[in-house]
C-alpha cells in the first residue's frame, strides 16, 4: 500500500496541505508567515535602566552649562542703548510733539533728545526704532495684504485682494497700492544721530539705509509692477496712495532701487512682527577701521521728525542702538536658561544616583511568580 | 493601544494648546502660531507614521515571554492601562510642553537679533521654531515610548522629522513663491531663521526640557515602582535563556511509551495522523477480561 491522498480532516480537524489532488482545502484567512505579519522581525529592546539615564543627565548637565555661561557672557559683551522718546512726561522734549499731532498738519513736528554713552561701541552699530503694545500679530492685521500686488503682479495692482479691507480703495475710488491695513500703519518718524564732541560742535552720524531687509524678501518677495527699470510713476497711475500716507508708493525714495513696493524701510515693516512688543531694524552705522571705536564715548543728540502717532492705544516708541554678536543682540533669557537647566538636570542625576543606590537594587531581587 | 491612544491625545495637546497661549500675546485674536500648512500636515504626514507603527508593532514583552508569565495580563483585565486617570495625565503632559514649546521660544525672542542684525523676531520666524521644536520633541517622545525598536519603526521617526524639513525647504523656497504668490508668504524664512545658531540653541533647549522630566519620570517608576512588566523586561534575557533550556529535548528516549509513529516518508504527509488517532488498533470485543483471567477460566470450565 502506498501512501497516497489520505485526509485526516475528519479525525484531526485541520486542514491538509497541497500534498495529492484531493487535498485542495479552502483559502487560508491565516496570515502570511512572514516576520513582518508575524511580529517576528529583528528588534533592538532597549530599557531606561541606571547605566544609560545617570551618566545621560550628567552629560546633558556638563554640556549645558558651558553653553549657558557662553551665551550669558556674550551677552553681557554686548552694547546696548535704547531710549523711549514717546514725549509722556511733560518733561520730555517730544512732550509737545505728542500732544499736538493731527494727520493734516503740514509742518512736520521736531524734537530733539540729548543722550551720552558711557562706553565705545565698536564694529558695526545697528540703529533700531522699537515699538510697544502695538499688536502687529493680531490676527485681522496680518490678512490685511495683498502678497499677489507686492509681487509686482498687475492684475492685483488694479484688483488689490479683499482681505484688504477697508484699506483696499481711496476716496477716489481708485485701488490703494500697497493695500492694507500693515502697508497703511507704516513707521514714518525719522531719526537722526548727531555727535557732540568736546568743543561743542555737532557732527552728523552717517547712517546707511541699505542692506537692512532679507534678501529673499528684497528680491524674491517684494518685486515692483513693470519690472525692474520702469518708470514707476507711470505703473502706480491708476492707484492712489494708502490713507495714512504722506508720499505715495513711487516717492518713497529717490534712488530708483530703493523705491515703490522694494523700498527697504517698507520691506522691513511688512515682515510683521511676532509678539506685541518688537524692534525692527531702522539704519545700520558702518564702522570706520579698526582704531577708532564706531560710536566714542561722549554726548549725542537724537533729532526725531515726530510723525507717528502712538499715544491713542497707549504704545510707547524707542530708539535702540546695539552691537551685534555671533549670537544676535542683548538677550540673557536663554544664557540664563541653559544654565538653570544644566544645573537642575545634574541635580536631578545625582538625585537619582542616590535613589537608585538605595531602592533599585531592592525591587531587583523581588521576583514574578509564574 | 493603549500607548498609542495616549500618546495621540498627548501629541494633540501639546499641538494645539501653543495657540491658546500665543493668544494672550496676540491680543486674543486668534492668530495662529504656526504656519498654515504645517497645521494641515501636522496631523496627517508628520507625526503619524511613527504612531501608527508602535501601534501595530510595539511589543513590551516577547510572545514566549507572555506565555510564561500570566500575571502579565492583570494590566488588561483591570483596564489600568487607558481610563480617566492616564487620560489626564496625558492632557498635563501635553499641557506642559506646550508651555515649554511656547515660552521658551518666547523669551528667546523678546529682545533678539539676528546675527547680521536684521531682527529675526518676526512672527514667520517664531513659528518655524516653534513648529521645529514641536515636530522634533513629539518625534523623540514616540521613541520614548517605543519598547520595540525595529527597522521600520526607526525609519518612521527619523522620516518624519526629515520630510519635515525638507517640505518645510520647500514652502519656503523662492521657486514655490512665484508661482503661487498668495498661498505660499512664507518665503525665506526657513533658509533665514535656521542658520541662525541662536534660534538653534533655542530649539534644543525647547526640545530638552520638554523631555528631561518624562526620562526621569519613567525612570523613577521603572525604580522604585516597576510594574509586572517591567519586571520582565529587566531580566528578559535571563528568562528567555531559560526558556530555551527547557524546550531542548532530552537526547534520549528509551523506554518512553508514546503513539508516536515511526514510520516515516518525507516527501509525503506519511501515515503520522492515522497512526497517532488510534484508528489501526484492535477493537477489544466488549465485555472479553483480560488474558489472565481467560486463561484461568478456561481449565476451570474443563474440570467441572
Amino acid at each position: 500500500m502506498m501512501a497516497s491522498s489520505y485526509n485526516a480532516k475528519e479525525e484531526d480537524g485541520h486542514h491538509s496541505g497541497a500534498s495529492g489532488p484531493g487535498g485542495a482545502a479552502a483559502k487560508s484567512k491565516k496570515p502570511d508567515n512572514t516576520a513582518f505579519k508575524q511580529q517576528r522581525l529583528p528588534a533592538w529592546q532597549p530599557i531606561l535602566t541606571a547605566g544609560t539615564v545617570l551618566p545621560a543627565f550628567f552629560v546633558i548637565g556638563l554640556i549645558f552649562i558651558p553653553i549657558g555661561i557662553g551665551l550669558y557672557v556674550t551677552s553681557n559683551n554686548i552694547k546696548e542703548f535704547e531710549i523711549d522718546y514717546t514725549g509722556i512726561d511733560m518733561s520730555s522734549p517730544c512732550f509737545n510733539c505728542s500732544q499736538n499731532f493731527s494727520w493734516n498738519s503740514t509742518k512736520p513736528c521736531k524734537c530733539s533728545l540729548p543722550f551720552s554713552l558711557d562706553q565705545p561701541f565698536e564694529s558695526n552699530v545697528f540703529v533700531y526704532y522699537g515699538l510697544s503694545n502695538f499688536y502687529q500679530n493680531h490676527r485681522r492685521y496680518v490678512k490685511s495684504r495683498d502678497d499677489s500686488q507686492l509681487n509686482g503682479d498687475l492684475f492685483s495692482l488694479t484688483h488689490p485682494s479683499k482681505e484688504c479691507e477697508p484699506y483696499r480703495t481711496g476716496s477716489d475710488n481708485k485701488p490703494i497700492a500697497p493695500c492694507g491695513a500693515i502697508a497703511n500703519s507704516m513707521f514714518n518718524d525719522t531719526l537722526e544721530l548727531y555727535y557732540i564732541d568736546p568743543n561743542e560742535t555737532r557732527t552728523l552720524i552717517p547712517l546707511v539705509k541699505k542692506g537692512i531687509a532679507w534678501w529673499t524678501d528684497k528680491h524674491v518677495k517684494f518685486r515692483n509692477p513693470g519690472g525692474n527699470n520702469s518708470n514707476l510713476t507711470a505703473s502706480f497711475q491708476g492707484n492712489s496712495k494708502p490713507v495714512n500716507w504722506n508720499k505715495p508708493a513711487y516717492e518713497l525714495d529717490a534712488d530708483p532701487e530703493n523705491n515703490g513696493f522694494i523700498n527697504e524701510d517698507f520691506i522691513v515693516w511688512m515682515r510683521t512682527a511676532a509678539l506685541p512688543t518688537f524692534r525692527k531694524l531702522y539704519r545700520i552705522i558702518q564702522r570706520k577701521n579698526n582704531m577708532t571705536p564706531t560710536l566714542p564715548r561722549g554726548n549725542y543728540t537724537l533729532e526725531v521728525t515726530y510723525n507717528y502717532p502712538v499715544r491713542s492705544f497707549e504704545g510707547r516708541k524707542r530708539m535702540i542702538l546695539s552691537t551685534i554678536s555671533w549670537m544676535g543682540g542683548k538677550n540673557p533669557f536663554l544664557g540664563i536658561a541653559y544654565i538653570t537647566v544644566g544645573s537642575v538636570c545634574f541635580f536631578l542625576g545625582v538625585v537619582l544616583l542616590i535613589i537608585h543606590h538605595k531602592y533599585g537594587n531592592r525591587s531587583n531581587n523581588s521576583d514574578i511568580p509564574n | 493601544m493603549c500607548k498609542f491612544l495616549r500618546y495621540f491625545f498627548y501629541k494633540n495637546f501639546a499641538f494645539t494648546l501653543v495657540h491658546f497661549w500665543y493668544s494672550f500675546f496676540s491680543g486674543f485674536s486668534s492668530q495662529v502660531a504656526y504656519e498654515d500648512w504645517f497645521i494641515t500636515l501636522y496631523i496627517v504626514c508628520y507625526s503619524s507614521l511613527p504612531v501608527l507603527l508602535v501601534g501595530l508593532l510595539d511589543q513590551d514583552v516577547g510572545d514566549k515571554l507572555s506565555l510564561k508569565f500570566p500575571k502579565l495580563y492583570l494590566p488588561g483585565q483591570q483596564g489600568s492601562l487607558f481610563n480617566y486617570k492616564n487620560f489626564f495625565i496625558s492632557l498635563c503632559h501635553g499641557i506642559f510642553t506646550s508651555l515649554i514649546i511656547f515660552f521658551i521660544p518666547y523669551g528667546a525672542f523678546l529682545q533678539t537679533m539676528g546675527q547680521d542684525g536684521k531682527a529675526p523676531s518676526d512672527y514667520q520666524s517664531f513659528a518655524v521654531v516653534t513648529a521645529s521644536s514641536l515636530i522634533i520633541t513629539v518625534n523623540l517622545q514616540i521613541s520614548l515610548d517605543t519598547s520595540y525598536w525595529t527597522f521600520v519603526n526607526c525609519f518612521a521617526v527619523l522620516g518624519s522629522i526629515a520630510i519635515y524639513f525638507g517640505i518645510m525647504f520647500d514652502i519656503h523656497s523662492a521657486g514655490i513663491h512665484v508661482l503661487f504668490p498668495s498661498a505660499f508668504t512664507f518665503t525665506g524664512v526657513a533658509s533665514n531663521a535656521l542658520r541662525q545658531p541662536y534660534l538653534w540653541l533655542t530649539i534644543i533647549l525647547t526640545v530638552g526640557i520638554s523631555l528631561l522630566p518624562v526620562i526621569c519620570i519613567q525612570f523613577l517608576y521603572k525604580t522604585l515602582q516597576p510594574s509586572v512588566g517591567d519586571k520582565v523586561q529587566r531580566n528578559r534575557r535571563k528568562y528567555e535563556a531559560e526558556e530555551e533550556e527547557k524546550k531542548k529535548p532530552t537526547p534520549f528516549q528509551r523506554g518512553r511509551r508514546s503513539r508516536r509513529s515511526a514510520y516515516a516518508f518525507s516527501h509525503s504527509q506519511g501515515y503520522a495522523d492515522l497512526i497517532a488517532s488510534g484508528r489501526s488498533f484492535r477493537q477489544r470485543p466488549q465485555g472479553r477480561r483480560n488474558p489472565q483471567e481467560s486463561i484461568r477460566e478456561a481449565p476451570q470450565a474443563e474440570n467441572i
